[in-house]
């Protein structure tokens, strides 16, 4: 951002991109980090986010009750969503509960989902965009923060990730609050990650997300639209990217089906809150996007 | 057919921690100028940077901090093991460590369950510290 104002640069693209699925690309990644952990049977990031879920389980009330509306929830948005992988696979309560364990107290759909493809995004500043085809999102704040501490001196695996510095920094510098986002864009690795980021952000209390994610609230038609397109769980998994992309993409008015106003019994969006989150709950990123 | 389980990769930070381990003692580094128990086994202290450090042998006991049940095996020399428990267990003196839970059924595991060490060999020049059930 600081080289665009400046005008060091012009345009700035945001890309990832992967062969995920048809590689062994990801599980190499995830397996690698932790070599001592290997030798107890201990791989990667899923169990990693399963150990810090099953803490919250004993600390406060979550657990599969919780995160069964998140996994739906997100589901009924991929079934609006042509370019999801999970479009054409609907998901009840019922199948939820019968998915097999991975990682218990993880079920395989508190999983994200491993793709090939990519995904990129354009930056520039708000004059250069002012005349540019389609209407651009305008950024509004952001915040990051970076506890890094290693799953083994860890003391933020129940609350006060990175989310909750980064969360307070991105609203200041947006001058708004809580009760002016009209949509969010979480970062789910696992549904447990979108507890706890939206729990540090403010939006409930930690043990009150099961009452909060409770009658579509998330959904299509709810009141707070969360992870629209489906998410890392269900439409693709391009890291912080799928997350980002679609609140600019719903900004913009391109999200045709699944697309925030009328059209899903939603709100209009004007602003849009979407977050990255990196490791295990180690660093964190929030930006909050606006409607020009 | 199974296939070998992965082995420790063992070096200059971590040697002293594996070899006490073949003779059934767990040790951690201590820091001489703080005070604080570390694990992973480091150069200098991550509390307060200091490179005084002593090994000291530990109780073996402790409490699982959190634990999750493997219903698949990501590697296949855990195959005949699942569904199988990895925990992190938090030692008395300090360092969490993480390890398995052994010597009951993965349904029986709780978190801040007491626990002690219970040794496994691995093969001729590795021995595990895992951990079972103790009388708190």
């Amino acid at each position: 951002m600081g080289a665009l104002e400046s005008g060091e640069c012009r345009y700035v693209m945001l890309s990832y991109g992967h062969s995920a699925l048809s590689s062994d690309g990801m599980l190499r990644m995830l397996g690698e980090f932790e070599v001592e952990d290997m030798v107890f049977g201990h791989f990667g990031a899923a169990a990693a986010y399963a150990l810090a879920a099953r803490r919250a389980m004993h600390v406060y009330r979550t657990g599969p009750g919780t995160w069964q509306h998140i996994a739906i929830g997100q589901r009924r948005w991929a079934n609006l969503n042509p370019r999801a992988m999970m479009y054409d696979r609907p998901m009840s309560a019922e199948e939820y509960f019968n998915a097999r364990w991975h990682v218990e107290p993880f079920r395989s759909p508190d999983n994200c989902l491993i793709t090939d493809g990519g995904r990129a995004c354009i930056i520039t500043t708000a004059e250069r965009a002012r005349d540019l085809r389609h209407r651009p999102a305008l950024v509004m704040g952001m915040g990051h923060d970076h506890p890094a501490r290693s799953v083994y001196r860890t003391l933020d695996f129940t609350g006060g990730t990175g989310a909750k510095k980064a969360g307070e920094k991105a609203l200041a510098m947006a001058g708004i609050t809580l009760g002016d986002i009209d949509a969010c864009e979480i970062y789910d690795c696992f549904t447990y990650t979108v507890e706890l980021t939206l729990q540090d952000y403010g939006f409930f209390g930690p043990g009150e997300g099961e009452d909060w994610f409770r009658d579509g609230a998330t959904e299509p038609g709810g009141r707070m639209p969360v992870n629209t397109s489906g998410g890392l769980l269900s439409e693709a998994y391009f890291m912080g990217l799928t997350p980002f992309t679609e609140a600019v993409m719903q900004l913009m008015g391109r999200c045709g089906e699944r697309q925030l106003g009328p059209a899903t019994r939603t709100k209009d969006p004007e602003i849009i809150l979407c977050s990255d989150n990196g490791g295990i709950f180690q660093s964190h990123a929030c930006y909050i996007l606006r409607r020009p | 057919m199974s296939e070998e389980k992965p082995t420790p990769v063992i070096n200059a930070d971590t040697r002293p921690f594996w070899e006490a381990c073949r003779n059934r003692i767990l040790k951690f580094q201590k820091c001489r100028a703080c005070g604080h128990v570390r694990w992973p086994a480091a150069y200098l202290c991550p509390e307060c940077h200091s490179l005084d450090t002593l090994w000291v042998p530990v109780s073996g006991k402790g409490t699982v901090f959190s634990y999750v049940v493997y219903h698949v095996a990501y590697h296949p020399g855990f195959l005949s093991d699942v569904p199988y428990v990895v925990a992190l267990v938090d030692l008395d003196e300090g360092p969490r460590f993480l390890s398995n839970i052994t010597g009951c059924s993965p349904d029986e595991v709780y978190c801040d369950m007491p626990v002690e060490v219970a040794w496994e060999d691995r093969s001729a020049e590795v021995t595990l510290p895992k951990f079972r059930p103790r009388e708190a």
